[in-house]
């Protein structure tokens, strides 16, 4: 690894210490968890209830997409192909007369799938790199430090889109392939956790009980290394938003009949010029998801600086 | 492109001379100055940065050979053996003789890495076309659309950063701040659709169908600049604040120099530095991210035939536009870090390897390269 200077990754808070009491943390000692919870409550602004809000909808798109919606997503209706957005059609109809509204909402759990697909491969494979590379050292790291150079030397983009020619299209192929491509990120992240942690006392103290090589990477150096890693999860949960609706406007993805943001706005993309509206709805969706996602990581690592 | 692979050790060897700059500059003057020892420690250190960036593209493309080709469901065998549209047998036969598929995997990777030293790249199996004639097609029109794309990343991330740390307004500082994380969380395919709707369609100002000349370069550049400005734009924004807390600020102010000077001649030279590196990385983005807006403006270009490429399932020119781009990425990155010590005085290249350290400066206000205190004129 020989990354010494801020990449994209200073976008992402680090808060890999946990902050030390330094003064101006808001909370007396021995308050209740309900003064705490007020506490926090006080400092939300605006933005952090809307994006709140946002991701909260988002998720009841998810679990009853019936509740937001009366229309079926894949019903095709006569007569009101490419209606502008109304009373009856919030945003208007596609070419087949399909409420668009109703397949933004449905679209929702396929994006949100295929994200939660590629962030667990993402996160999966990056942890085993991280923790092998960062215990075992050696020859282990220096390969793992070449496949992670290897990794991010070539765009994520272009990365996933050599997985999706390996494996063939489709969302789940896409969602593994944005997945292998954010491997790096976590791989990173878990191995410098790792090594912070490998030499520290309570790690020592568990070998010198006879903890075993395998046992004290399981239990005592993964879950305390695993913080920093976690919090990398929205963020990255936003990037692969954006990644696989783009292989899914590229036509790498999801495949049509299926209500997918990006492949809503790939179908909306051919009548630009007469029925602007079927993109406002799609676009807006991704903008405002990856906004809200990336304030709340942003929100949460605020808070854990101030009330630890 | 492989002529750009193998000339890795021979492009950094201007940087011997940051380091005399350095000293001439910084650190010559005061008596603890500390003297980089230029020669063999920084040829060996230039050797070992070289080799590590030859050794990952290497990698890259050893992995990606192996992803595209040695695993199952080989291109070459799918297209050979597809039954709805059969090979004639002669065909097929100069077919597995170019591709060796009888000879076992290993043997067929080293006769295509052997050809890729003779610049064979091999051909499409879309097209039939050799790949390098595809590249040569594509690679002017998407390296000016890069090279377009750039200078307007670099324009926006400079307006914006400084607007957003030195503004009089509040709100427009609050605004400017919110760009990068709104330019992040947009798809560079919506801000080509947007822009191409906004311009082609609602104010007429450029035409939707021209892609030729330079009325057809502005948009796609454009959304190519905002999709690779946002990174660059947030760390200029911190550099600028983080420059603009240093306490030569107030020297600079108490010697009377206007703020604009004060901006545009220090704290933009000070808070730049990660921001440039950070661009040198971009480069390869640029050429990923055309794949995308190529195919929203449905502009030729290498971006283009990628798209098609991957289609198709077209293994041998996805595997040189990896190739290629991870050649770029680390060619760009080793010169970015060589020339390093050229824009930041401060850091030079010790003789243990990879460490970089700050050149002790006794005399002066730490901080500012650019600030020598008053020497007799104010």
């Amino acid at each position: 690894m020989t990354t010494s200077l801020p990449t994209a990754g200073v976008l992402a808070p680090r808060d890999g210490r946990s902050p030390e009491s330094d003064g101006d943390s808001r909370l007396a000692p021995g308050q209740t968890g309900r003064q705490r919870v007020r506490a926090v409550l006080r400092t939300l602004r605006p933005a952090d209830w809307l994006s709140g809000l946002f991701v909260l909808g988002l998720l009841i798109a998810v679990a009853a997409p019936t509740l937001l919606t009366s229309y079926d997503p894949l019903e095709a209706g006569a007569g009101q192909i490419l209606e502008a957005p109304g009373a009856a059609h919030l945003l208007g109809t596609d070419y087949l007369g399909r409420d668009l509204a109703s397949r933004l909402v449905f679209g929702t759990t396929t994006t949100f799938s295929a994200s939660a697909v590629a962030v667990t491969v993402g996160l999966a494979g990056g942890i085993v790199l991280g923790l092998l590379a960062g215990y075992l050292g050696g020859w282990v790291d220096a390969l793992v430090s070449r496949i992670v150079d290897v990794l991010l030397s070539v765009p994520g983009l272009l990365l996933s889109m050599v997985v999706i020619v390996a494996l063939g299209f489709g969302a789940i192929n896409a969602a593994i392939a944005v997945g292998i491509s954010s491997i790096a990120n976590f791989a990173r992240i878990t191995r410098s956790e790792v090594l912070r942690i490998r030499n520290s006392a309570f790690v020592e103290a568990a070998q010198h009980q006879g903890s075993g090589r395998a046992r004290t990477l399981v239990h005592h150096i993964l879950p305390n290394s695993l913080g920093p890693v976690l919090t990398l999860i929205p963020l990255q949960f936003g990037g692969a938003i954006i990644w696989i609706s783009a292989l899914s406007f590229l036509g790498f993805g999801a495949v049509p009949p299926q209500p997918e943001w990006g492949l809503l706005v790939s179908e909306g993309r051919q009548y630009l010029m007469s029925a602007p509206w079927l993109l406002i709805g799609p676009g807006l969706a991704i903008v405002l998801t990856v906004l809200s996602l990336s304030h709340l990581q942003r929100l949460a690592a605020r808070l854990r600086k101030e009330f630890s | 492109m492989t002529a750009g692979v193998r000339e890795h050790p021979a492009a950094p060897g201007s940087t011997v001379s940051p380091e005399d700059e350095a000293d001439a500059s910084g650190t010559a003057a005061s008596p603890r100055a500390w003297r980089p020892r230029v020669g063999h420690g920084m040829r060996r250190y230039v050797a070992g940065r070289a080799g590590h960036a030859l050794l990952v593209v290497a990698l890259v493309y050893l992995l990606t050979y192996w992803v595209l080709f040695a695993l199952p469901g080989d291109p070459v065998r799918n297209r050979l053996e597809n039954p709805q549209n059969p090979v004639p047998p002669e065909q097929a036969q100069v077919i597995i003789e170019y591709y060796n598929l009888d000879l076992s995997a290993v043997e067929q990777f080293l006769i295509t890495l052997g050809r890729l030293f003779q610049g064979d790249l091999g051909y499409s199996l879309g097209t039939g076309r050799a790949v390098g004639d595809l590249f040569a097609q594509g690679i002017g029109s998407t390296l000016l659309l890069a090279l377009v794309a750039f200078g307007i990343a670099v324009l926006i991330a400079t307006l914006v950063a400084v607007f957003a740390v030195f503004s009089r307004s509040a709100a427009v500082r609050a605004a400017l701040n919110v760009y990068p994380s709104l330019a992040l969380s947009t798809p560079s395919f919506l801000v080509g659709l947007f822009l191409l709707q906004l311009f082609s369609y609602q104010l007429g100002w450029v035409s939707a169908l021209d892609t030729d000349g330079p009325a057809g370069l502005i948009l796609p550049a454009l959304t190519l600049g905002i999709a690779v400005s946002p990174s660059v734009t947030q760390v200029l924004i911190q550099g600028l604040g983080e420059a603009n807390d240093q306490p030569f600020v107030k020297v600079l102010k108490a010697k009377g120099l206007s703020r604009s000077r004060i901006i545009g001649r220090h704290l933009l030279r000070n808070g730049s530095i990660p921001a440039l590196t950070l661009l040198a990385l971009t480069i390869a983005d640029l050429i990923a991210g055309s794949v995308i807006v190529e195919s929203v403006f449905n502009r030729a270009g290498l971006g283009l035939v990628t798209e098609q490429a991957v289609r198709s399932q077209d293994s041998p020119v996805v595997l040189a536009v990896v190739l290629f781009v991870a050649a770029l990425y680390s060619v760009v990155n080793l010169i970015a870090d060589l020339i390093y010590p050229l824009i930041d005085p401060r850091i030079v290249i010790t003789e243990s390897r990879v460490a970089r350290r700050p050149a002790r400066r006794p005399a002066g206000p730490p901080g500012d390269p650019n600030v020598s205190l008053p020497k007799g004129t104010s």
